[in-house]
């Protein structure tokens, strides 16, 4: 959706269990759901 | 373009609003993600900056990862924070910008509002403001930003590429976007999607 929406230069960070050990966990290992940090720019 | 959106937008932001106003409120209650230093610390962040803030600007900071761990803000930058919540990923950004950046956050979230902002007065801090708008539609000029972050919020959102085109249209040419949030790795069931409850159970 980020090339879609016209973003380049796009980056995603590893992954994180933000969800590990809080109420959500077992909703979040279901759909396998992580968290991410994402780079993109606007074209010059 | 609005041909992807499942859920009524109205009714998911109402939801939303009312999951965020608990967070502002009752920081400490049971929630189905973590919150507060706890949670920074599991995402990565920067304990020693971390650890001078008040509790007040940590405690309802409901992030799902670091936007900044793959770049690092630089001086001066005008940095805008969409769904800037309590302020905490704000305040992180006013101390990588310094007194020369300028950052904006902006919440729908009344509550939220008026936390971040007695936060930012008892720090002192000079370059940060929050402003009250829907990120689909931003109280923010054209073309007027050099990085815009997020942590959290687009999930949030039933019309995303509504918000990627309003991201666009605030940042500069060749400007940043760098946010943090989450990803599935195995396909939602479109009846769950549909379900406005699920969004932020």
């Amino acid at each position: 959706m980020l090339e879609d929406s016209g973003f380049v230069d796009i980056a995603i960070g590893p992954s994180v269990d933000t969800f590990g050990g809080a109420g959500g966990e077992s909703k979040a290992r279901l759909f396998e759901v992580f968290g991410y940090p994402f780079l993109a720019r606007k074209p010059g | 373009m609005t041909t992807d959106v499942l859920v009524d937008p109205v009714k998911l932001r109402e939801e939303v609003k009312s999951k965020y106003r608990e967070v502002a409120v009752e920081p400490n209650g049971k929630f189905h993600f973590h919150t507060g230093r706890p949670l920074a610390r599991r995402l990565g962040y920067d304990d020693a900056v971390v650890r001078q803030m008040p509790d007040t600007a940590v405690e309802s900071f409901a992030g799902v990862a670091n936007p900044f761990s793959l770049r690092h803000l630089e001086r001066g930058e005008r940095v805008v924070d969409i769904g800037s919540g309590g302020g905490f990923d704000c305040f992180i950004a006013a101390s990588q910008v310094g007194a020369d950046g300028h950052v904006i956050g902006v919440d729908m979230t009344p509550e939220m509002l008026t936390k971040s902002r007695a936060s930012a007065a008892r720090m002192g801090l000079g370059n940060v403001e929050f402003r009250e708008g829907l990120i689909e539609d931003m109280p923010v000029e054209d073309r007027s930003v050099d990085v815009v972050i997020s942590n959290g919020v687009i999930n949030l959102c039933a019309d995303k590429r509504q918000v990627f085109a309003e991201i666009m249209r605030i940042l500069k040419p060749g400007a940043w976007l760098q946010f943090a949030d989450i990803a599935n790795g195995k396909p939602v069931p479109a009846s769950a999607i549909k379900n406005v409850d699920l969004w932020t159970a």
